[in-house]
């Protein structure tokens, strides 16, 4: 009950900074619409007009899952970071609800949110277009969970290197270019890929919103592949953030920014 | 609810530190001695002072007694769990207020860093609202409970502070420089909190420069230095010891200025505003005679001697510049510095 109170209480907080930074929100949404606006008109005027309609589909939903792996990965880094600078980090140190807990309430809260804002990219992006996507809410429910996981594995990570390197801008930075190789290569060009953190998970959305796929298509291999990677990812996301806290706790470098 | 729901009369040993020390790394390699086998212990319903010049290991002392620095030696017991081995049942006895105002999100209101915090320690909303109603009646917040904290004054912000870390009902607060920054008019606000807080039979552990606070609040001190204990002692008898020792001398005429500088160079002169009148500090039982001897020698006339009233800015002082009472047989001198025994 005390955890589900603490899940409650990060949930509000997460929904109330969105609204207070709500420029900064709607800024980041109006930044990845731009790009995919870009890409839209280079596949529109520059690519072959025979599978323009495709690779439409294709870069909206790997756009979108680029927005919501940026905002889910990044936003612990960033957060972690202010609150170091802020000195809240130490304060959440006192809480009994251990801190590992409360940042993925967080990233639970954050991937809700985002999920909503990534419904909206795409609702744009679609009206933008006039190309249409399969919105099949089983697949979703069935593929974005696992996922999500290995989302939060990454956040974990990016969270411990930042609770003792503080300042990870120029990470944080490459990778947005990392994450966005993820979201876009396909699997059928480099198959090793679907190792990568989230790859398979967007991959198989991608084959089911953007080709039409059916659910029933996927391979018990393609579910065991999309559940391994997420529970390897977040696992060892979890390992990294709980030995860089040690390291942390051990230099006395919590409070310090 | 009283203002902070303390455990009243309990007498148990709430916290034990014992020989903790903590050293970092320097950046040309060398090891630096941040705290060095501190040891100390507080009984429920005490108010004790940690007191120290800047550097001298407090806050490391503090931030170790919370769990989050690490220390090299040595452990911390809180309500008998060690902050290591049972960290979250160690944590739900104890509270602390770390940077005052930098302790909570600016852009929440007052009520949303209430709601936050407390709700990370398990609360349910609806126990949070009614303590949290009274805390923020009893602390002058309730005009502002929905206000952001950045639009708050310093010592308001500093005040949400306190309240958020005594939302948590533990049996211990700490609290680090709680008067820091503040303007006179707010530091004797949040003094007068504090106050409240300690005949509220609350245990806390204060860190802090401002001896003012010390003396309204403290029954006891434990003054670090250099990263060890110099003195565990009741400020009353810290008080009394230095009184003993401290004596106002008056002149029928001022010393000439050659013979006031080797006043102050043979003697600890503690306050000499005027080379008439004086306060010194007599360590030895000698020193009395020396000081005759001095004044005879400077043809000085003596108008009167007295023994001086020691306020805890002069203890303090003297503790740190190493006159520890040496006659006082619950310490000893050890590498220098004094601890007891």
């Amino acid at each position: 009950m005390s955890w589900l109170n603490a899940f409650r209480a990060n949930v509000v907080k997460v929904v109330l900074e969105l609204t207070r930074y709500l420029p900064n929100t709607l800024a980041m949404i109006f930044t990845f619409y731009a790009i995919f606006v870009f890409m839209f008109l280079g596949i529109k005027f520059v690519g072959d007009p025979t599978t323009a309609a495709d690779n439409i589909r294709y870069v909206m939903v790997a756009n979108s899952f680029w927005f919501l792996l940026m905002m889910g990965v990044s936003s612990m880094g960033w957060e972690l970071s202010a609150e170091a600078l802020r000195g809240t980090l130490e304060q959440l140190y006192m809480s009994t609800v251990p801190p590992y807990m409360i940042l993925l309430f967080r990233m639970i809260a954050t991937m809700l949110i985002n999920t909503v804002l990534l419904a909206l990219l795409i609702t744009l992006s679609m009206l933008t277009t006039g190309q249409w996507l399969t919105v099949d809410v089983t697949t979703l429910v069935l593929v974005l969970p696992p996922t999500f996981l290995a989302v939060m594995g990454l956040g974990y990570a990016v969270a411990g290197l930042t609770i003792v390197y503080k300042q990870m801008n120029a990470v944080l930075q490459l990778l947005q270019f990392a994450l966005m190789g993820i979201a876009f290569v396909p699997l059928t060009a480099v198959p090793l890929f679907e190792l990568a953190p989230t790859a398979k998970g967007i991959d198989m959305i991608r084959q089911v919103m953007a080709a039409g796929t059916p659910l029933a298509t996927f391979t018990a291999l393609d579910w065991a592949t999309l559940v391994g990677t997420g529970a390897f990812w977040f696992v060892l996301g979890l390992g990294v953030y709980l030995l860089f806290e040690r390291r942390s706790m051990n230099r006395g470098l919590l409070g310090h920014y | 609810m009283s203002i902070t729901g303390a455990r009243h009369g309990s007498t148990d040993e709430l916290l034990r530190v014992s020989g903790v020390g903590k050293s970092y790394t320097g950046r040309k390699g060398s090891t630096v001695k941040a705290v060095d086998a501190v040891s100390f212990s507080v009984t429920g319903g005490e108010v004790i002072g940690l007191l120290g010049p800047n550097g001298a290991g407090k806050t490391t002392t503090i931030k170790m007694v919370c769990g989050l620095i690490t220390p090299d030696t040595g452990s911390v017991t809180v309500a008998g769990h060690d902050i290591r081995r049972e960290r979250r049942a160690a944590l739900r006895h104890i509270s602390a207020v770390l940077e005052g105002n930098r302790n909570l999100y600016w852009r929440l209101s007052v009520r949303e860093n209430l709601t936050y915090f407390a709700g990370n320690r398990g609360w349910s909303p609806a126990t949070i609202r009614e303590r949290s109603a009274v805390l923020v009646e009893q602390f002058g917040l309730a005009d502002k409970v929905d206000q952001v904290v950045a639009n708050l004054s310093r010592g308001m912000q500093q005040k949400l502070a306190i309240a958020v870390a005594l939302l948590a009902d533990t049996d211990v607060l700490l609290l680090d420089e709680p008067t820091l920054g503040l303007d006179v008019e707010t530091g004797y606000e949040v003094r007068t909190l504090l106050a409240d807080i300690a005949r509220s039979g609350k245990t806390v552990v204060l860190s802090t420069h401002d001896m003012a606070v010390v003396e309204a609040l403290c029954r006891r001190v434990v003054v670090i230095d250099k990263g060890r204990v110099v003195t565990d002692d009741e400020v009353a008898n810290l008080k009394r010891l230095f009184r003993s020792r401290s004596f106002e001398v008056k002149l029928v005429a001022p010393l000439p200025g050659v013979m006031a500088t080797e006043l102050r160079t043979g003697f600890n002169v503690t306050d000499d505003s005027t080379s008439q009148a004086f306060t010194v500090e007599l360590r030895e039982g000698g020193d009395l005679y020396r000081l005759m001897d001095f004044l005879r020698a400077a043809g000085a006339e003596v108008e009167s001697v007295e023994k001086a009233d020691a306020n805890f800015e002069h203890v303090f002082r003297s503790l740190v510049n190493g006159a520890a009472p040496s006659d006082d047989p619950r310490q000893v001198r050890v590498g220098g510095n004094h601890v007891v025994a």
